[in-house]
């Protein structure tokens, strides 16, 4: 860290110290006292992410007699809610760049594979090699996959160039998608941006990256070179009411055209023209630059598993059937999901993943310290919705929708610096400390 | 927010500074030391400490105030993103690290210079 980032990260950290001193306990999640197991307990992790890591932490501190065993092959870390800020161009890829292994606690196995197969019924999983893994409990916390695919056209590869941005796809992705940015500013022309009609992580990114174009043309002086339209997959651009009447406000006073019921269905990156599935029938827009979301899905291992549900809206991408309250499996009871893969509405960020976790982890500790288990999960989500460049809005809500905003002096549907100063500066130590099992 | 607790915020700002935050703390001690030794040689110069007060009071608040109008730029924008009296109050509570930090620093040096510069009668009569 330099000399800007020790000034940085300390006064950030100084002011979420600040902020946070004196926070009410505004979650409703309820969440047994943190409290430990001897039980000799099989655990196998199926991923590594920011749910994989947290969770292997907790639980090696909670049970220090289990054999916990994390399953994934990658290496690299991403801090993902930083995309947003590289595809700003304000931070580099390797702001957002970790290893695992830094992460990855001590006395836990790492089997540095893929997990090929899930076997509930038999209490297995088997590796990309082969390798058999026995567990009693089982997490599945593979996250998802990102399914570019599925748009006729579309291909990761296509990211950066012929003024295809898309911020999902990794952080050198993110920085193309920056640089794409710019160069649609310099030209001018239409923007397209949207999002898939599928449950997504991060479901505000699409909204933010609009914002951040638009606040860019602004500052370059070249709003009136761009046309910027958002598309939205449904009637409303954001599913929590009063969030979604914020953000059409702000679009209509930032001179953002809305179209609803528009899905990207395919691409033309030649010819610069995006086609959309509505109700009314395909439409085809011209662009000169596009923001792709691409739908979203379970990996192959868990949909070709008994795990995902078998009816429903989370059916057909194959997330992990789950119980709201608890995370646990309804058909397996030795299995929970937690963060992007598990099938509940609306948890797919990394502060959904901060509150799924401990629940988990205390349920299981208390389950096989043979305690009953108690605590619950609310469905918490945040969405530092970022609204330019200094400010943002930090809305947090639950499974109904309701907003519940952890400061109470914070406006959630206030464009503040502080919210910005939360989203630049107070994450990542607070998400560093979540993979911890610290926060 | 439930288990937001000293421990955790601990780590939190533990993750996020680095070993910076041992640094910090260690500068925080090393002006805490500096204040009470200060206050020490002032007592046995038998001098007020209201004049080395008033300088660290005057600094401190100039660089509170310098470091609330940089406080945006740490965070890689300008004070144009101040939206409400809440931002610029989190602006202060920030700029006050080295706020505070720069009145210390202050202190210490006033209070060294000014017990030099006024011996206590005893000595003066023994020199």
């Amino acid at each position: 860290m330099n000399r800007r980032g020790f000034l940085a990260g300390g006064g950030g950290a100084a002011l979420l110290a600040g902020l946070t001193a004196g926070v009410p306990a505004a979650m409703s999640i309820t969440g047994a006292a943190a409290q430990t197991s001897d039980a000799h307990t099989r655990i196998v992790i199926a991923g590594a992410g920011a749910a994989g890591l947290a969770m292997a932490s907790r639980l090696r501190r909670g049970m220090p007699r289990a054999t916990i065993t994390v399953i994934d092959a990658k290496k690299e870390h991403h801090f993902q809610p930083g995309f947003t800020l590289v595809g700003a161009g304000l931070w580099s890829p390797g702001h957002v760049t970790e290893r695992n292994a830094d992460y990855m606690p001590r006395g836990v196995e790492w089997i540095e594979e893929a997990v090929a197969e899930f076997d509930p019924d038999a209490d297995s999983v088997t590796t990309a090699s082969g390798r058999k893994v026995a567990y009693d409990f089982l997490i599945v916390a593979t996250g998802l996959t990102l399914d570019y695919a599925a748009i006729e056209g579309m291909d990761a590869s296509l990211i950066g160039k012929d003024g295809i941005a898309s911020i999902y796809a990794g952080p050198e992705a993110a920085a193309a998608s920056a640089a794409a940015i710019d160069r649609f500013l310099e030209t001018g022309g239409v923007g397209l941006f949207g999002r898939p009609a599928g449950e997504m992580k991060c479901a505000g990114a699409p909204l933010k990256i609009t914002f951040i174009a638009d606040d860019k043309a602004r500052r370059q002086s070249r709003r009136g070179a761009v046309e910027l339209v958002y598309n939205a997959h449904g009637p409303a651009v954001f599913a929590v009411p009063p969030v979604n009447d914020k953000v059409k406000e702000m679009f209509s006073a930032r001179d953002v055209a809305v179209n609803y019921g528009h899905v990207l269905k395919a691409i033309d990156p030649g010819a610069k023209r995006a086609t959309y599935r509505t109700e009314g029938g395909d439409v085809t827009l011209p662009y000169d630059f596009i923001h792709v979301v691409p739908p979203m899905r379970a990996p192959d291992a868990v949909r070709a598993s008994p795990l995902p549900w078998r009816e429903g809206a989370l059916a057909a991408d194959g997330w992990v059937e789950a119980d709201k309250p608890t995370l646990r499996h309804p058909r397996y009871a030795n299995v929970f999901s937690v963060g992007d893969i598990a099938g509940v509405p609306r948890g797919k960020t990394a502060a959904s993943v901060k509150w799924q976790v401990p629940v988990v982890a205390d349920n299981l500790i208390a389950e096989t310290a043979g305690r009953t288990p108690t605590a619950t999960y609310n469905g918490y989500t945040s969405c530092p919705m970022v609204t330019g460049y200094g400010k943002a809005m930090l809305i947090e809500f639950d499974y109904d929708g309701t907003l519940t905003p952890s400061f109470p002096f914070i406006d959630p549907l206030k464009e503040l610096w502080v919210s910005w100063l939360i989203e630049e500066k107070g994450l990542l130590g607070a998400y560093r400390a979540m993979l911890r099992g610290r926060a | 927010m439930s288990d937001f607790n000293p421990v955790t915020l601990f780590f939190i700002l533990s993750e996020g500074m680095g070993g910076w935050l041992w640094l910090l703390l260690a500068a925080g001690l090393l002006l805490l030391g500096g204040i009470v030794f200060g206050l020490s040689r002032l007592r046995r110069a038998g001098r007020p400490a209201k004049r080395p007060l008033i300088a660290a009071t005057v600094m401190g608040t100039v660089a509170t105030i310098v470091f609330t109008i940089l406080a945006p730029r740490w965070t890689l924008t300008d004070t144009g993103a101040f939206a409400s009296a809440l931002d610029v109050a989190a602006a202060v509570m920030l700029a006050l690290v080295p706020g505070v930090m720069v009145a210390a620093l202050v202190f210490t040096m006033a209070s060294l210079r000014c017990a030099s510069r006024h011996k206590p009668a005893a000595t003066l009569v023994a020199g």
